[in-house]
């Protein structure tokens, strides 16, 4: 989502260098445009608007949009503009706004049902019902950790150029009461909020998350990870999951159509935040934490954004044109999360890829895109060719591809894999996604795959 | 029927800070407007389209179609640039 990134530009030419400066947004943005600008400590910062969508329109189209009115504010385009830059300002706008924003550790008494429509109204649920968050649930809750109710685990926010919300052991136990979890889910519940990865990403293109969970702590909070592992079937992965999400939305300043969530369709991902234990007993591979550099006796969490999976059967003798088949389709930006069941990791043992790193060697290699369609990607455009203009590579080689020329889909860092199933099937799935992108991380810097041992 | 009391869960937003507009312009007659194309798709095409509509209706008003070096960070080279050579700037587009 890009109107918070250009509200944040006009902010710093206006703030910072002092030029009267105009944002033009899509008109879906409106309401989100006006939040931020708020939160930017100018209520009233100047904006005009345009019809949705843009990014289609052809060059005539754009001229109407622009000879058209704005959809805002009824009045002819132009005329908003000079407007927006000619206008008397109020001293409130001279001056800018402060506030402080404090919320309340406990809300108003109420009844049970009152109170989960209290939740409800204030879009800090999923519109399941929630186990309401008493002190004494809290409490029990925070026992699950040896860390004090009142340090703090870190920020979030629903996407770049937003403001950062932050939160406490505590804030985050409330959450994971509401989501049904059990106090021993609590340290995997903080890595992951400790992550700086929301799973309530308001991107317009309905991001929603899997999180996979590594060593020791699989087997000591009962978590999934043979049959039904990625689905409704485990009280430890179910929970999490939910936590994953409620403490997200809810921790971040919310996750509401319009403002703070604008994904077009929305995700049905984002029930689960597709949460599971790697199967790594019955890998024939090294665990994904250990690849990311941890010990195989640490407990992880990794978090990865995904879109949507394509679903396959079995490594038959056609398997590597299916895989092809299968990844090529895929958005070159998100990467692959391959999850299999042990079968298909065997089967591909016997076929030479004796490691995980083989594999993605083989995909990487193998699976591609023809250049004109690489790049005419929403994400390729929107994300990637800024990268290739500075000159970064592969990108920038990639850019220069004949529009035939056959490109690889995914870089070999965008291809992981993960083992998981309880082997009644060689079933695998492809997730289109990835870690989130060091552009968008709180700091560069910080890691995918978190500690959960740090936070019991 | 009894009452609970319950934890909020939301978490702490940074308070706002001020940050007030830059004085309002005269008029755009005779003026320099920085046309800035942030980066996301279609935006380049939008404002040469803005551009080319402001040269043929308000022929006083001088426009440069620029380009912000990065979508997710400031460009302090252009912003000095902006703020050295032009009256204001139009940015876009929010998508």
């Amino acid at each position: 989502m890009c109107s918070p990134e250009v509200s944040g530009h006009v902010k710093e030419l206006e703030v910072d260098y002092g030029v009267p400066s105009v944002g033009v947004h899509a008109d879906v943005f409106a309401r989100l445009v006006e939040a931020v600008s708020r939160q930017n400590g100018q209520p009233r910062a100047r904006r005009a608007f345009v019809p949705t969508p843009v990014t289609t329109k052809t060059p005539a189209e754009l001229r109407g949009y622009i000879e058209g009115n704005d959809p805002i504010s009824g009045r002819p385009f132009y005329e908003q503009l000079v407007e927006e830059l000619t206008r008397a300002l109020a001293d409130e706008d001279l001056r800018g706004t402060e506030s402080d924003r404090s919320t309340p550790r406990l809300l108003e008494p109420g009844s049970e049902d009152d109170l989960q429509q209290v939740f409800i109204d204030n879009y800090w649920t999923d519109f399941l019902p929630i186990v309401l968050p008493t002190e004494e649930r809290v409490q029990r809750m925070l026992k699950g950790t040896s860390h004090a109710p009142d340090e703090l685990v870190g920020s979030l926010r629903p996407t770049g150029y937003r403001e950062l919300w932050e939160f406490t052991v505590e804030k985050v136990a409330v959450n994971a009461v509401m989501a049904g979890a059990r106090p021993e889910y609590l340290p995997v519940i903080l890595a992951l909020a400790a992550s700086g990865v929301t799973a309530r990403q308001s991107s317009t293109s309905s991001m929603a998350n899997l999180a996979v969970v590594n060593g020791p702590i699989r087997d000591e909070i009962g978590m999934g990870s043979g049959i039904g592992a990625l689905g409704p079937y485990n009280h430890a992965n179910a929970t999490i999951g939910r936590a994953y999400g409620l403490l997200s939305q809810n921790l971040q300043g919310g996750s509401r159509p319009g403002t703070t969530y604008m994904g077009a369709q929305g995700n049905p991902f984002n029930y689960s935040s597709v949460t599971f234990a790697e199967n790594e007993e019955a890998s024939p591979w090294s665990p994904y934490h250990v690849q990311e550099g941890h010990q195989p006796d640490e407990s992880t969490v990794s978090p990865f954004y995904v879109w949507g999976a394509s679903w396959n059967e079995g490594i038959r003798d056609t398997w590597q044109e299916n895989l092809k088949a299968m990844l090529g389709g895929q958005d070159p930006f998100m990467g692959a999360i391959l999850t299999l069941d042990p079968i298909v990791a065997r089967d591909l043992v016997a076929r030479g890829f004796d490691t995980k790193e083989k594999l993605v060697a083989w995909i990487h290699e193998n699976v591609r895109m023809r250049a004109d369609l690489y790049w005419d990607r929403f994400t390729m455009r929107n994300l990637m060719h800024d990268i290739a203009r500075r000159g970064e590579e592969p990108w920038a080689t990639y850019a220069k591809a004949a529009p035939g020329d056959l490109l690889p889909v995914f870089e070999p860092d965008l291809i992981k894999i993960v083992v998981v199933g309880g082997s009644s099937n060689g079933q695998w799935y492809s997730f289109n996604g990835r870690t989130l992108d060091p552009r968008f991380r709180n700091d560069p810097s910080d890691p995918m795959t978190v500690s959960v041992d740090a936070w019991r | 029927m009894s009452k609970l009391t319950v934890l909020s869960p939301e978490g702490y937003p940074p308070a706002v800070t001020t940050a007030g507009l830059s004085a309002p312009l005269d008029g755009l007659k005779g003026k320099t407007v920085f046309l800035v194309d942030v980066g996301f798709e279609n935006s380049d095409n939008f404002m040469r389209q803005l551009q080319g509509w402001l040269g043929e209706h308000e022929p006083s008003i001088k426009t440069e179609v620029v380009r912000w070096a990065d979508q997710h960070r400031p460009d302090p080279v252009l912003s000095e640039r902006i703020r050295s050579q032009g009256d204001a700037a139009i940015l876009g587009v929010g998508l």
